[in-house]
């Protein structure tokens, strides 16, 4: 349980490859911070500066106000979860989660109801006596959480702990985080390139690309106001539609013009432009999929397109569809809203109309790539 | 349905014939009152080696034919399928009698010499080298060239002789540097596997290139300075300590590369569990790496084991700081001694010969999976 604090971190590599640049971040006592990107974007790097297990160039990293850079990972007082488990082979499941304990000397029946308790808590006590190689992927987690769990660390760092579980098994093994969570209840450094797990885990999320940080936020902040284009895309799946067109402003309403189309831009984003006094122009336009919905031929707004691919997901239609003049874009439509006779229409080649939702669309200035209402 | 004849079964079956017959010609031939046929040479008069070999080829060339007409026979079963099935199985029973047959002429030719020196370490009379080993074709027109055996040789060895001494020398050398050098080569290897550090590189390679040059080259400045130091010559045997351990470092190919197939992550997770270093080696790293470790230990113990060359000039005819290759060695330096002790160094070369036997036997699996292990990950 203590805040973990990262001072213009930087990471070097031998060959002059800067894989950290000038990384900042205030983690609070018993946060929940998750780390994403792209793969190569520094996060794991990140991470492993704060295990202690890569060098640090340049910057400071403090746990509980005491500076770590010089210490072994083993004075740190972390835990940490591997991708690939990295359970000791040649252990049973018990000596593997006890290993930390014997090493600081602690009596054996401490070990044994600590592991024991772990192993319940986890679900793991039948296992104890197996070696990990008898055991499943899922299992194999639960035995790496254990380890970490046993050592009543300061901080809790996991490396992309779900990637090599199978889809249904993470949902889980993600649900389990979050009680584990609950019942731990300390600093938790968290890294993953899933925005949906950074999403539904983190308290703040960190999304970094290159090295650099793109956006500190909740997810609801990342996800309604991301600072950049980078982010935008990033968070949410399908990925956002970004496409070039006008913003003008008519006396005091906002408007934009995609293929032709005029479509007000209202609600909180309109207050928002207006409070910034943006000057209008090109802008880059970013629209959720979730926020084109379709519209009726006579509307305003309309917008016609073509089906190309209909991906029925159950609860929703994922509709990849292309403009009069060749633009691609993705539609988010919920079952639910549609009739049967609409259902049957959404095949390959049908024309729809769709329009875009004025009060959640996203500015983002041509050049900058940055929000423009940030 | 054509019924085609295995090509595996005919090659067996004219093997078997030739194997048969030889076998029954060098076991007649030894038989007779009158040889058929005689084979002149200087070494090779012994009976012995031809019942050997008689035996052996008779063997070998019934299990061929028999092997060749069980498959004749099952070539006869009018079975589409199963004759598919079984084509596939004989193809592999064919390679692997192939195999097995070359393996034990391989076996046979690499067994005879310590077969041999067995035999002719147990006897007594005569003490020389003979071009026989149990009987002398010409005892019968000379009395007193009957060959005797016993366990004189042995008993000789241990009372009359420096033989102890030596052994015990050879002895306290080879443990001595299995220790030390297994150490040092694990350590070694560890480090260049996991420690990242300016000039490892040039390291790795400067020792590779270094590693091409014969020990050789080193004897006589090395003689010079165990001489000035006063470990050659009578203290030859903490000397030729010095001089094995002291590379044993380059030895760490192997091992490295083992150790580089363990995941890094298994360091970083002990590491982050609070070990230190020298506990990841020791605690993951060294069990995991049990077939490396042996073959360490066992080559460790090997080279100064046999070691001839290095033993010979630090001891520098000092008796009493012999190793066994090189007292064995002296009993046969000159013709007349020869006559008079070689079967005695027989008797020496069998005794130096169990320790090997028997750590070889308990830990041949560890080894072979160690020579191998670091390619294929273990």
């Amino acid at each position: 349980m203590a805040s973990v604090k990262l001072t213009n971190v930087k990471k070097v590599y031998d060959n002059n490859v800067v894989a950290v640049h000038d990384f900042n971040l205030d983690i609070k006592d018993k946060e929940f911070v998750v780390f994403v990107g792209p793969s190569g974007c520094g996060k794991s790097t990140t991470l492993r500066m704060v295990a202690g297990l890569e060098e640090i160039s340049g910057g400071t990293v403090e746990i509980d106000g005491e500076v770590v850079n010089d210490l072994q990972p083993k004075d740190r007082n972390i835990a940490m979860v591997f991708q690939n488990y990295a359970l000791y082979p040649h252990m049973s499941v018990y000596d593997n989660i006890a290993f930390s304990l014997r090493l600081q000397k602690v009596p054996e029946d401490v070990i044994y109801n600590k592991v024991t308790n772990a192993a319940e808590i986890l679900g793991i006590t039948e296992y104890l006596m197996r070696k990990p190689r008898a055991l499943s992927g899922g299992q194999r987690q639960r035995v790496a959480i254990g380890r970490a769990m046993v050592r009543d660390s300061k901080v809790f760092l996991m490396d992309e702990p779900l990637s090599n579980l199978d889809a249904k098994l993470r949902n889980q093994m993600r649900a389990e985080i979050i009680l584990l969570r609950q019942k731990l209840d300390t600093t938790f450094i968290y890294v993953t390139h899933d925005q949906t797990e950074a999403m539904t885990l983190g308290d703040r999320i960190v999304i970094m690309k290159d090295g650099y940080i793109m956006q500190v936020g909740t997810p609801t902040e990342v996800f309604e106001m991301p600072e950049n284009l980078f982010v935008a895309e990033f968070i949410g799946a399908p990925k956002m539609n970004v496409l070039r067109t006008n913003l003008m402003k008519a006396g005091d309403k906002y408007y934009v013009t995609p293929f032709g189309a005029k479509l007000v831009v209202d609600g909180e984003k309109g207050d928002l432009l207006k409070k910034k006094q943006v000057a209008g122009g090109e802008v880059l336009l970013g629209v959720r999929p979730e926020h084109i919905v379709l519209a009726d031929p006579k509307d305003e707004g309309a917008i016609p397109v073509t089906l190309e691919v209909n991906e029925m997901m159950g609860s929703e239609l994922h509709l990849h569809v292309y403009t009069e003049d060749g633009t691609r874009l993705i539609v988010r439509i919920p079952t639910i809203d549609l009739t049967p006779e609409q259902r049957e229409g959404m095949v390959t080649g049908a024309k729809l109309y769709v329009t875009f939702e004025g009060k959640v669309m996203h500015f983002f200035n041509p050049e900058t790539e940055k929000n423009l209402l940030f | 349905m054509k019924k085609k004849l295995p090509l595996g079964a005919i090659i067996s079956l004219i093997l078997g014939i030739i194997f048969v017959l030889g076998g029954c010609f060098l076991l007649a031939n030894r038989f007779m009152p009158e040889p058929l046929w005689s084979y002149n040479s200087a070494y090779l008069t012994d009976n012995f080696l031809f019942i050997l070999f008689g035996a052996l080829a008779a063997f070998i060339g019934i299990l061929l034919l028999v092997y060749a007409f069980s498959s004749f026979k099952r070539n006869n079963v009018d079975n589409e399928k199963m004759k598919q099935h079984m084509g596939m199985k004989a193809t592999s029973r064919i390679s692997n009698t192939v195999i097995y047959v070359l393996l034990i002429l391989i076996s046979i030719v690499w067994l005879v010499p310590f077969i041999c020196i067995v035999i002719q370490s147990f006897r007594i009379q005569p003490t020389g080298m003979t071009r026989y080993l149990f009987e002398n074709p010409e005892a019968g027109l000379k009395e007193g060239l009957a060959i005797k055996f016993g366990f004189d040789n042995y008993v000789r060895l241990f009372t009359q002789t420096q033989f102890p001494k030596w052994y015990l020398n050879t002895f306290i050398i080879a443990i001595i540097v299995a220790v030390v050098q297994t150490i040092i080569v694990l350590c070694m290897s560890y480090t260049l596997s996991r420690f990242r550090f300016k000039l490892r590189k040039p390291m790795m390679q400067f020792m590779l290139i270094l590693g091409m040059f014969p020990g050789m080259l080193s004897m006589i400045i090395l003689y010079q300075v165990l001489k000035d130091l006063g470990l050659a010559l009578d203290n030859a045997v903490p000397g030729l300590i010095l001089v094995y351990v002291a590379s044993s470092g380059m030895g760490y190919y192997v091992s490295k590369g083992f150790f580089d197939t363990i995941p890094k992550a298994l360091d970083e997770a002990a590491r982050i569990d609070g070990a230190t270093r020298a506990q990841v080696l020791y605690k993951i790293i060294l069990p995991l790496s049990k077939p490396i470790v042996i073959y360490t230990v066992l080559s460790a113990f090997m080279g100064p084991w046999g070691d001839f060359v290095f033993a010979r000039y630090i001891s520098n005819g000092r008796i009493g700081a012999y190793n066994v290759a090189v007292g064995l060695q002296s009993w046969l330096a000159t013709t007349t001694m020869a006559m008079e002790n070689y079967t005695m160094f027989c008797a020496g070369g069998v005794i130096v010969a169990i320790p090997i036997v028997i750590l070889f036997m308990c830990l041949q699996r560890y080894y072979v999976e160690g020579v191998t292990g670091g390619a294929v990950k273990g």
